[in-house]
C-alpha cells in the first residue's frame, strides 16, 4: 500500500479538541483568580460585583463562541492535500481582480 | 476574606484611618489596552467582511477562525481579569498604630507586611511628571529608623495628604505614648 502524505484526512473535530484544552486551562486559571479574589478581598459588594461580572463576561463569551461552532459540519474530513491548497478562489476572492 | 473592621492582628483601641489602592489612572491604563484589544480586530473584521464570511463558510478554516475568534477574546477577558485583581489586591492600610502594605504580583506571589508608627522616622511624598501631576498622583516613602528599606506606596492619590495623615499620626503616636505613665524599672 503506498502511503501519500496528500491522501491524509484530517477530521475537523480535531479543532474542537484543542479548544476544549484552551477551556480547561482558562477555567482552572479563572477558578484560581477567583479563590485569590475571594480569599484576599476586601469583603463587600464591590467583590461581589467584581466576580459577577467576570463570570457573566465569560459565560456570554463561550454561548455566543458554542452558538457559532453549532453552525459548522464536525464529522467531515478534510484531505491535507485540500487544506494545503489554500490559495484558491474560494479562500481569497481577491484573486479574481 | 480581609474585614476592614476586623484587620488581622488587631490591637485594641486600633482604628481604621485609610485604605489606599494605586490610582485610577491604573485603571484606565487596563481598561485602554482591554479596549484597544478588543476593538481592533473587530474593526479589522468589519472592514474585512466580504473576506472574513468567505472564509467562516469554509468547513476547515471556518472552525478554525472561530475557534481562534474564540480563544483570543477569553484570553483578552482573562488578561484584563487578572491585571484588575492585581490592581484590586495591592492596597496599604492605615490605622491609628501601623501602615499594613498588602501587595500581590501576579498570582503566585503576595507579600504583606506592616510597621508600627513608633518606628516611622519621616514620610516623603512625591509627585513627578505630567501625569502624576495632571491627575494628582504619586508615591509616598514612609522612612523608618535605623533601617534603610522604605515604605512605598506606589502611585496613590493625593500624595500629600497622605503624607500629611502619616505623619499626623505618628505625632499623635509619640503624644500617647508619651501620656502613659512609665513603667517601672524593676530594682536589682
Amino acid at each position: 500500500m503506498d502511503f501519500s502524505l496528500s491522501a491524509l484526512n484530517i477530521p475537523v473535530f480535531v479543532v474542537l479538541i484543542v479548544y476544549a484544552i484552551y477551556i480547561l486551562f482558562y477555567v482552572l486559571y479563572s477558578l484560581f483568580n477567583l479563590f485569590h479574589l475571594m480569599k484576599y478581598g476586601v469583603e463587600g459588594v464591590q467583590l461581589f460585583l467584581i466576580v459577577i461580572v467576570f463570570t457573566g463576561g465569560t459565560i456570554l463569551l463561550v454561548a455566543g463562541s458554542i452558538f457559532w461552532l453549532l453552525s459548522f459540519d464536525w464529522t467531515v474530513a478534510i484531505p491535507l492535500n485540500q487544506i494545503l491548497r489554500a490559495y484558491n478562489n474560494d479562500i481569497l476572492p481577491i484573486s479574481e481582480f | 476574606m480581609l474585614h476592614l473592621h476586623h484587620l488581622p492582628n488587631q490591637r485594641p483601641d486600633e482604628k481604621l484611618i485609610s485604605v489606599l489602592r494605586r490610582h485610577w489612572f491604573a485603571l484606565l491604563t487596563i481598561a485602554g489596552a482591554f479596549f484597544l484589544l478588543t476593538v481592533i480586530p473587530l474593526f479589522l473584521g468589519i472592514y474585512f467582511w466580504d473576506v472574513f464570511s468567505v472564509w467562516s463558510r469554509q468547513p476547515f478554516l471556518g472552525p478554525i477562525l472561530v475557534v481562534t475568534i474564540s480563544i483570543y477574546f477569553l484570553s483578552i477577558w482573562l488578561f484584563a481579569f487578572l491585571e484588575f485583581t492585581d490592581y484590586y489586591l495591592d492596597m496599604w492600610v492605615i490605622t491609628s498604630e501601623r501602615v499594613i502594605n498588602i501587595e500581590q504580583e501576579g498570582l503566585f506571589k503576595r507579600t504583606t507586611s506592616e510597621l508600627d508608627l513608633a518606628s516611622v522616622q519621616d514620610a516623603t511624598a512625591e509627585t513627578r511628571g505630567f501625569l502624576q501631576t495632571t491627575f494628582s498622583y504619586g508615591n509616598v516613602f514612609v522612612q523608618t529608623a535605623g533601617e534603610k528599606s522604605r515604605f512605598h506606596f506606589k502611585n496613590i492619590p493625593h500624595p500629600e495628604r497622605v503624607q500629611e495623615i502619616v505623619m499626623r499620626l505618628v505625632q499623635e503616636d509619640k503624644q500617647r505614648v508619651t501620656k502613659q505613665p512609665a513603667t517601672q524599672k524593676p530594682t536589682v
